[in-house]
Formats: C-alpha cells, structure tokens, sequence
C-alpha cells in the first residue's frame, strides 16, 4: 500500500560496493541521487521528506555501485528518527561515504563531515549548489577544503548535472579511509575552516534575494501568501475545468461513451450484465469518466502547482509566517507542508509527518488530515458536483472545512497531554525549481494516482452497478431511510454515496452527480462525503503508523461528525433558505 | 537584552546559547553576530541573519538566548 515512495527493488551484484550519500537536509542530495543513478526518485526541497530511504546502482565505465541515499541529518547523536537510522546504516558497514556539503551553508554543514570521519570508512566530499553560492558572493577554495578534510571534494551544481561524471569516477577510485580530525570543539573548528577556505563579497542583491525576504516578513509575505493562494486556486480549480470542459468531457462524451456503447449494444442482449457494462452507473462508462474526465485535471494541476512550490523553497517560509497562527492549534508551523501534501492525497501527508518532533503533533496533524482536509480528488469531485450549480456553495463548504479544523485542532491542543516543540527552522534558499526534475516529480506522483485510484474506483463502480442494477439499492435505501431521508433530506438512492465512500472519499461525492438534486441537498451530501471515513488506504496507514485505538478513534470520530455536521447544515440551510 | 526583543536591522552579538542539540547543529551559538530580519506576529518566531543564512528561532527559545548590540 505505500507505493506513495518510490522503491527500487534493486537486484544488485553480491560484489558491488555499498556507497552511503549523506548529508544535511536541503543540500540536493536527493537530485544527486538521481543523477547518480538515474532512477526516479521524488525529490523535495523541504527538512525531512527522505524519511524512509532509496537506494538505486550506479553504473560507470563497467563497474556498479549500490547507493544508499540516507535521510538527511544535522549530527549523528540520533536525536531523531532520520539520526537513529543514519546511524544504523554507518553501522551496517559501508564501502564509501559520499557527504554532500551546502556550499552556501558550508560552516554549519562541516559538524556532520567531522562526525563521518569516526567511522573509519573513506569519504568523498560533495560542495553542491556551489552556483547558488557565487550569486550570493560565496567563493569556497575546494583544494584548501580538502586539504583541512584530508579527503577530495567535488564541486558540483547537481541540477545542471555539473560534477556529476568526476563524483561517480572517484566512487570507483576512492579506497584511502580518511583518518578522523582531532578536534576540541566542532563548532570552533567548523568555524576556523569555514572562514579559512570562504571568500565572501559583497554582491548586488538579485530580485530572488529579495523576494525570499519579503515572503518570511509579515507585511509583504502575507500578501503574498494570499496572491499564491488565489494563483494557486484560479490554476487548480480555473484550469481543471477548462481542462475537463473543453478537452476531457467532450472527448468522453462524444467519441468513448457512443463507440463502447454502440460496440456492446452490438451484441450483448439488453440483460443485467449489459446494464452492468454500459448501463446508468456501466463500469466501463464510468470509470474511464469519473476517474480521468472529472478528478483527473485537478489532480494533475494541484500536484503541478505543490511540487512547484515545494521545489521553490517558499513552503519553509510559509511555515515560518503561519507558525503563530499555527501554535493555537498546538503545531509548530513547518506543519503546515505536510498539512497542505493532505489537500493533495492524505497518504503521504501521514507518512510526512514522521518528522514530525513529537507523537502529540503526529496525532494532532493526521487527526485534522483525516477529519476534514478533502483529497484532491475528492476536491475534483466538489468542484464538479458543487462548483457547477453555485461557487457559494463551494466555499461555504470549504468555510466548514475550515472551520472545523480550526475548532479540532483547539479541543486536541487542550486534551492532548504534553507541549509543541519549539520551531527551529533554516530557511532553505527560494530557487527556480529545475524544471527536469520538477517534471518527473509531477509525473510520479500522476503515475501513482493513477495506479493507486484506478483499481478501488473500478471496484467501487462495479459495487455501484451491481447493487444500482440488481435492485439492492432500493433495499440498502429503506434500511437506511431514517438517517439519509429523515435526518439528512436526501433521496434514498444516495445511500449509495455512503457505500463508496468507504473504497474512496471521491466515490462518496461522485454518484450524487446522477441524482437530480437541489442545492441544499448538494451541500449536504458534499458534508456528509468531507467528514466521511478515510479511505481506505488512509485506514491502512493510520493503523500501520499508530496503534489501531487511535485509527479507529479518528474514523469513529470522522463518521460520527459526517452525519452530525450533514443533518445540521440541512436543517439550518432548510430553515434559511 | 534577550534576542526577541532585538530590533529589526540591527546587529547583536549572541550569548547564554541554550543547549539544544538542533539549535547548535544548525549553527546558533554564543559569539555569533547575527542581524534580525524580522519577527512574526501572534508569537511566532524571530528571524535572524548569521552570515547570509536565514534562521527561524522559536519565541521561547529566543526569550533564552541574551544579545549585545553591536555599535
């Protein structure tokens, strides 16, 4: 199930040396694995994304080499989960180490290379992002550096693929173990050579300089914050539709729906299997319309525009500006990325918050996740239902949404025993993301939905054409009468929605689209289908992640709120309107 | 003078650093000269500049950590 990273399983040669890549987070070690081993590898410009590790071959001149790409870590003192299994592969043994240095924060950077050096195993230095470094003034002699780490060191910009060619010659090359520096104090030493070796200039101050600095100050960041929000929205919600309206829908409609309809009407009777096939809910109509005509757009728009930012550096920043706003909901505000991958696909938004500092923050972030943050897909599916008929009606939804995290997140922050971490945070540099790499990134994560979504909607369709057909809908609908016509004003059929939903968050909105349904109506279903239980994907990962008390908690509590919520916006809407 | 009450654009030597391993492991130390970027509103963290690095320190830490001003 968590196919939301990227595993190689690499058959590698028995006899092929085990390389290490290590390194602070934010140093681009993630795009030097790529190009060391060409295989896809989602990479990310924020602290703590390679929580769980990758490995690939690299391949040179005949030879190969097994590489590790370590979490990224400060020190070695296992003070977190990525330093306690930076540590553990060290530990395993290891042929090479490539440590990968910051050339723009080089001073900082040196405490881990110091830290390597114990470990008795030989090391090649990587001085990456060393053209960032001269646009800031940032001159570092390589040959003086590596004569202070009694190791080569290799300038690289890792994205323009400079350096690349000489680093993977010196893995096979380099055997000598470096011998460990005798230091008093790491700080004072990683000073004394970072002053020694750096030649700093004064530059003039580029546009992007400045840009990162007005989006970290209050005055100008939070206009920003909002010009990104309201880009963000007009290129997900403005550009899905276009996109489904004018290419997707009309290719659907006017040339898949009447060639499989007309092909099976050929020679398949008009019998149950027929109605199955290409009836009202026919798997074969819907699952080519639901999944790529009607979610898909958003899907890829909303992935295009967070591997965008994410690649940028801004979201750091954004954490750094919401951090108050964050702390009346107990989170320090670097919560906020794995926050926002939720609105994208809540699976990888709980495995990001393994870097969470603490179990309470854990619990707070994935429990609002769970609750009331809509998936993209689901938000494709709100868009289509909701966005149609009335654009009021799709934000107040979201206003509820919102609302309840707000409210959810006070009450955990009150009963959660236990207190936030304080945030220390480096800003990583704002960059124009490499479009190559971006590019992949997008693709992945559009392969993995893909992947991931077709198998459960397919099923989930098939339920809902056997049990529409079959005439149970009309049995499942009286049984459930008094809570989906008594309590939440809908028609019978939408009992439906509640069956799906437990496959997918968006197969719990997607059938009310079939139903001739008033405006009330809509936003009740769309409640009930926000706050409905998690998919089931996220189910597995809630439990495989925490104790199955709080998986169930956290569903109990989201089903619960789903008919709660939903009945009360009826009756209110109904009373108002 | 504790570094949250620093103002912006100026410069400040650092002392009585607490011993927080990810505070030093990023580079935040006593004796460092360092210059205030800005500070967020609602409680939120004090930015400051060591060098041309940009650093987000917690209020509660930062209420710890003593600065000099630079004249």
């Amino acid at each position: 199930m968590d196919c939301h990273q990227t595993k190689s399983n690499i058959k590698h040669p028995h006899d092929a040396k085990r390389v290490l890549l290590m390194g602070n987070p934010n140093v681009g070690k993630s795009v030097i694995f790529n190009r060391l081993t060409g295989l896809d590898v989602v990479t990310a410009n924020y602290t703590g994304t390679t929580v769980s590790y990758h490995e690939g071959l690299i391949r040179h001149q005949g030879d190969q080499a097994l590489l590790i790409d370590v979490p990224g870590i400060y020190g070695l003192n296992a003070q977190s989960k990525a330093e306690e299994v930076a540590v553990h592969m060290l530990n395993d043994g290891a042929d090479l180490i490539i440590c990968v240095l910051d050339a723009t924060h080089l001073e900082r950077n040196l405490h881990l290379a110091f830290d390597l050096q114990n470990y008795a195993i030989p090391i090649v230095y990587v001085l990456n992002l060393s053209d960032v470094a001269k646009r800031k003034g940032i001159d570092i002699d390589c040959d003086l550096l590596s004569k202070y780490l009694n190791a080569p060191v290799f300038e690289t910009v890792a994205v323009k693929n400079i350096g690349i060619d000489l680093l993977k010659d010196a893995v096979f090359k380099t055997h000598q173990t470096t011998p460990p520096l005798t230091i008093e104090d790491p700080y004072d030493k990683s000073r004394e050579i970072a002053d020694n070796v750096t030649k700093e200039t004064d530059v003039e101050i580029r546009f992007i300089e400045r840009l990162s600095e007005w989006c970290i100050k209050p005055k100008t960041g939070i206009p920003i914050l909002f010009l990104v929000l309201m880009l963000a929205l007009g290129i997900i919600v403005g550009g899905g539709k276009t996109l489904r309206s004018l290419l997707l829908l009309p290719l659907v409609n006017n040339y898949y729906i009447p060639f499989i309809t007309t092909l099976f009407e050929g020679f398949l009777p008009d019998n149950l299997l027929r109605n199955i096939l290409i009836g009202e809910f026919g798997v074969l109509i819907k699952m080519i319309e639901w999944p790529f005509a009607l979610i898909l757009p958003y899907v890829l728009l909303f992935y295009i525009v967070f591997s965008f930012l994410e690649d940028s550096g801004y979201l750091p920043r954004l954490g750094v500006l919401m951090d108050g706003l964050f702390r009346k909901i107990g989170l320090p505000g670097n919560n906020i990325i794995p926050f926002i991958l939720g609105y994208g696909c809540a699976v990888p938004a709980i495995l990001g918050t393994r870097a969470s500092g603490s179990h309470r923050e854990r619990v707070i972030v994935v429990s609002l996740i769970a609750i009331a943050v809509p998936c993209t897909a689901q938000t494709g599916a709100f868009i289509t239902l909701l966005g149609d008929r009335s654009i009021f009606a799709l934000i107040f939804v979201y206003m509820i949404s919102f609302t309840t995290i707000v409210l959810t997140g006070i009450v955990l922050n009150r009963v959660l025993k236990g207190k936030s971490r304080p945030l220390i945070l480096e800003i990583p540099n704002l960059l124009m993301p490499d479009m190559r790499s971006l590019g992949k990134k997008i693709w992945i994560k559009i392969k993995h939905f893909i992947l991931e979504a077709q198998v459960p909607m397919f099923l989930g369709i098939l339920l809902a054409a056997l049990i529409t057909e079959t005439g149970a809908l009309d049995v499942i609908g009286t049984f459930l009468e008094p809570l989906v016509v008594g309590w939440l004003d809908l028609p019978k059929e939408a009992s439906l929605s509640l069956l799906l939903g437990v496959v997918r968050r968006e197969l719990a909105v997607m059938p009310l689209l079939e139903m001739n349904l008033t405006t009330v109506q809509l936003i009740t279903g769309s409640v009930v289908a926000l706050f409905y239980l998690p998919c089931i994907s996220v189910l597995f990962i809630l439990v495989k992640e925490f104790k199955i008390k709080i998986a169930l908690l956290i569903a109990f509590s989201t089903f619960i709120m789903a008919f709660l919520f939903g009945g009360l916006i009826q009756l209110l809407l109904n009373l108002v309107m | 003078m504790h570094l949250y009450a620093c103002k912006k654009k100026q410069c400040y030597i650092l002392n009585n650093c607490p011993k927080d391993v990810l505070l030093n492991a990023i580079g935040v130390r006593d004796g460092l000269q360092v210059s205030i970027v800005t500070k967020q509103p609602m409680g939120g963290p004090i930015v400051i500049r060591i060098k041309k690095r940009e650093i987000a320190i917690d209020k509660s830490l930062a209420c710890m950590i003593t600065a000099l001003a630079v004249t």
